[in-house]
């Protein structure tokens, strides 16, 4: 009989201890809400890789907050397109269509980019350039084709260039605030605006995140990477430039923080570019000489307006050193690195102060 | 106190503390020791690889695309594609939680999730 009886107290106090034991475990895991750590990765916006990182209790929680920034990224994907065509929307493409022919009625964020766009023209004395579409097709459709045909690649004519050149007049693009329309008024032009429509997106999806009350947030759209706040522990966002000589061990150059509201951009000829006879040529297209610039393997550049960042990385990449380093000491908040084909590096006057080891 | 009584009281401790230890173990394992490489084509998952098995797997697509994912002592790469620009095939071989490497024209991403973070947030391209 006792026997049975130690059994059972034995069993009873097991019960007990196990049930206290899981009780503390879960007070531990419980005391504070959890935030994890979570990626989204899209390839479906741009044409480019889209990531967003943000902070939440559960993965549907957070899967819920990329899922509004992916919505708007793609509201602004259409209306910023220039190859494809929208059952429901006008974009940049039907105002390309419709160049010299009838101004377009189209959504406010258009007629903001363009805006936008004619001030970055003004403030780089013409190297950004929404109005060079006729120039930038021809080498888009040699790239095209030289990256799918490597052996028969070859470069533009430079008289068919100049032709084109002919009709990137930015002055041309006539933007009517109270009909709400945009005219190309020479029908031989077209608008390209790769050169500030990501960046621009951008900036208006990280507004609208705030405005959503989302905190401890980046957003990484093909290598242009702006922040909210920081990490959910307080300390900044780090984050690795890629070294632009793709064939080194070393995958980075740079490890830099950035504050709340700064965005880190790159412009380089490593990405997206062809080979003709040996020699690289890149994407960005120089208006000077109509031709890719080639001076630096890369630069990037730290600032707080992903849309400003965008277009002057386009624009300091055409520039040479000097220029480029009077144009970026001159102004607040913007800082720069030059990244040359030898690997070797030029700092902004403060760009160091974003370094971290 | 009988003797037996004190070996019921050890017995019952060491159970207890046997427990607790078990749980601590067994929700680490299920938080970070199970570092994996998921595979997504165009934001379908593929497949999930353990990084701690070595493998060989290739990545096929009804149109006839592919990418050949090797896992070597934890570290994932890609070592043949048959897109055009290579990027992927280029990419540097990653380990770290979140790392990725992207196929833009086959829209295949492998991502590590899981296992040892790195301390980085993102990357320019």
């Amino acid at each position: 009989m006792k026997k049975w009886k130690n059994a059972l107290i034995a069993a009873v106090a097991i019960v007990v201890v196990s049930a206290v034991a899981l009780y503390l475990n879960q007070l531990k895991t419980n005391r504070q809400p959890k935030l994890t750590k979570y990626t989204a990765t899209f390839l479906d916006i741009f044409d480019t890789r889209t990531e967003i990182l943000g902070y939440a209790e559960t993965k549907e929680e957070f899967s819920e907050q990329a899922a509004l920034l992916k919505e708007r990224l793609v509201f602004y994907n259409k209306l910023y397109d220039i190859y494809n065509d929208y059952e429901d929307v006008a974009n940049i493409k039907t105002i390309n269509d419709n160049a010299g022919i009838a101004p377009v009625s189209v959504d406010p964020e258009i007629i903001e980019l363009i805006d936008f766009s004619k001030r970055m023209y003004e403030e780089t004395d013409g190297r950004v350039n929404i109005a060079m579409g006729a120039v930038l097709s021809i080498w888009h459709e040699y790239r095209e084709y030289g990256s799918e045909n490597p052996e028969s690649a070859t470069l533009p004519k430079i008289e068919e260039l100049q032709e084109a050149a002919k009709h990137t007049n930015i002055e041309d693009v006539i933007i009517d605030r109270d009909a709400g329309t945009v005219f190309l008024a020479d029908p031989e032009m077209s608008l390209d605006v790769g050169s500030t429509g990501k960046g621009y997106a951008v900036q208006r999806v990280m507004e609208y995140a705030r405005e959503q009350g989302l905190s401890h947030v980046l957003l990484s759209l093909g290598g242009n990477i702006s922040g909210i706040d920081g990490r959910i522990d307080g300390t900044n966002f780090k984050l690795a430039i890629q070294n632009p000589d793709l064939n080194s061990n070393e995958e980075y150059i740079e490890m830099v923080e950035i504050t709340d509201g700064q965005c880190v951009v790159s412009s380089g000829d490593y990405q997206r570019f062809y080979v003709v006879d040996g020699e690289v040529y890149c994407h960005i297209i120089n208006p000077d000489t109509l031709f890719p610039a080639n001076t630096f393997a890369a630069v990037s550049l730290i600032t707080d307006d992903s849309g400003e960042a965008d277009a002057f990385s386009t624009a300091i990449y055409n520039m040479t050193l000097e220029e480029g380093l009077a144009f970026v000491n001159s102004r607040e908040g913007l800082e720069a690195m030059w990244v040359y084909h030898d690997g070797s590096k030029v700092y902004s006057d403060h760009f160091e102060e974003s370094i971290v080891e | 106190m009988k003797k037996n009584d004190i070996y019921l009281i050890c017995i019952i401790l060491i159970a207890a503390v046997g427990l607790v230890i078990f749980m601590r173990i067994w929700q680490r394992t299920n938080d970070s020791d199970s570092a994996r490489a998921v595979v997504t084509i165009d934001g379908q998952e593929y497949g999930t690889y353990p990084l701690n098995k070595n493998i060989t797997e290739k990545i096929t697509q009804e149109n006839g695309e592919y990418n050949l994912l090797q896992i070597r002592d934890g570290y994932v790469e890609v070592l043949e594609a048959s897109c055009r620009d290579k990027i992927c095939v280029n990419h540097k071989h990653i380990h770290y939680q979140g790392e990725t490497i992207v196929c833009l024209p086959n829209k295949v991403v492998v991502e590590i999730v899981g296992g040892e973070e790195n301390d980085i947030d993102g990357a320019t391209h």
